[in-house]
């Protein structure tokens, strides 16, 4: 060991650290031999010492006991009591919160939907609809193009229609499918392809015909089923194509 | 009061936040001592470290919820919010003791006389105020590493934590600090003397 390695581990040596047998021992060896490093290890250890001694001299102080007494009343009358804390930030805790409110808003609304469906009078007696015929006007139309064709002819608005009032003008009543005539108020989905809809089949027209299907046919499209009325049946618009086959679907309550 | 004795400082820390008052009496009474000490010997004043000792647990009271313990422990957390304070006072005040120049950031290293030891000839008593007063007119990054690892015997390893820093940054500031208080300490005919001392001279046996 020479001189620059003895100055690295002069502290660690002089504070009794915990180090490598092998180096505390070069160290030791080094310091016999080098007149300079030996005084550098003494001044280190004297050092060492006056640290404990100025340690143990002020090992008993400590603050005033009346300290205490202004802090325990300083607590009692402290604002705002501190809330409980699991050590999460602060602003974790408000983001835990708004996920929490937002939550409970979608949860709200929810049922508030459900709510205004299950309140709607049955009035949607089965029918048999007369098929609202498409005819092949717009033929550079995409299939999906041509179902929103359909959906628009059958209703003026897409999801939700409205009842035909007693008032309303002549022009109104000319431009409503039976359909819609038939029924006060109806929500639908949009139309659902069935299997692979061929853009072709549905170039020449098609039909709207309004069907009933098992409730558990929702599943089958992903949407969810109230198991309380599984076993009622659920209305249903099926788009034919001038195959004859049915090619998209959408449900209606 | 046996029951609280018997939680730890997250515990207690937790009971505190829920409004109760003896969880905070006993960790104060765990807690103070060491940061008061700190404090006064970071300051060398017993008002600064009572002020500061005060405002390390009304901060706890109202700002309890910042501790985070993936961070470090609670002891260590009150130290440091301790140290931001003592800091913060003595900006404002200047109130370090100059025994000499404070030559802090010097690079080089001296080496005294081999014929010399400075600090042989002291009594204990004297040995005490002057090494009280050498820690006290170190630069603060360097006193702040020696007050927590050789006078409150605090491991490198939470010292780190409590300054917010690496350990080996812990290691080199506190061998720094030491080679300056040798220098400091060494007696004055000494300092007269001290063109006789080798700069940065070193054998390599």
């Amino acid at each position: 060991m020479n001189c620059q390695n003895f100055e690295v581990v002069a502290t660690e040596l002089a504070r009794g650290q915990m180090m490598q047998a092998d180096a505390r021992r070069e160290a030791l060896e080094h310091a016999d031999d080098c007149d300079r490093c030996a005084l550098r290890l003494r001044d280190e250890n004297t050092l060492t010492m006056g640290f404990k001694a100025l340690a143990d001299e002020m090992a008993s102080f400590e603050a005033p006991p009346e300290l205490e007494l202004k802090l325990r009343e300083a607590f009692r009358v402290r604002p705002t009591p501190a809330t409980v804390a699991t050590g999460s930030k602060p602003r974790t805790l408000y983001w835990v919160a708004a996920v929490a409110a937002a939550v409970l808003i979608v949860m709200v609304s929810v049922a508030a939907v459900r709510l205004r469906r299950s309140s709607e009078p049955a009035q949607h007696a089965i029918m048999e609809t007369p098929p609202t015929v498409v005819t092949p006007k717009e033929n550079n139309k995409t299939p999906a193009q041509n179902v929103a064709v359909v959906s628009n002819r059958s209703k003026p608005k897409p999801r939700v229609s409205h009842s035909v009032a007693t008032n309303r003008s002549p022009r109104q009543r000319k431009s409503e499918t039976p359909v819609v005539a038939n029924h006060a108020r109806e929500i639908t989905t949009e139309f659902m392809p069935i299997g692979y809809m061929i853009a072709a089949n549905l170039q020449e027209g098609g039909q709207i015909v309004r069907v009933e299907l098992p409730r558990s046919a929702l599943a089958s499209f992903g949407l969810p089923v109230n198991m309380d009325r599984y076993n009622e049946k659920v209305k249903a618009d099926v788009l034919l194509g001038v195959d004859g086959l049915a090619h998209a679907i959408r449900f209606v309550q | 009061m046996t029951g609280h004795n018997d939680l730890n400082d997250s515990e207690l820390l937790q009971s505190m936040m829920t409004g109760d008052e003896e969880a905070l009496a006993v960790l104060y009474r765990r807690r103070q001592a060491g940061i008061y000490r700190f404090a006064l010997q970071m300051s060398g004043s017993q008002p600064i470290a009572e002020d500061v000792t005060q405002e390390v647990f009304l901060f706890l009271m109202r700002e309890a919820h910042v501790f985070d313990p993936g961070r470090g422990s609670v002891s260590s957390f009150l130290m440091g919010v301790a140290r931001n304070h003592v800091l913060r006072r003595l900006r404002g005040e200047h109130l370090m003791i100059s025994l000499a120049d404070e030559s802090g950031d010097e690079d080089s290293i001296e080496i005294a006389d081999a014929d010399f030891s400075p600090l042989d000839d002291m009594t204990r008593a004297e040995m005490i105020e002057r090494v009280r007063k050498a820690v006290l007119s170190l630069p603060p990054k360097y006193r702040e590493v020696v007050v927590l690892c050789e006078l409150q015997e605090i491991s490198y390893g939470e010292t780190a934590e409590i300054l917010g820093c690496a350990i080996g940054t812990v290691r080199s500031r506190l061998h720094r600090a030491r080679v300056l208080l040798l220098e400091k300490l060494r007696p004055e005919q000494v300092e007269d003397a001290s063109a006789a001392t080798v700069k940065s001279a070193r054998c390599f046996a």
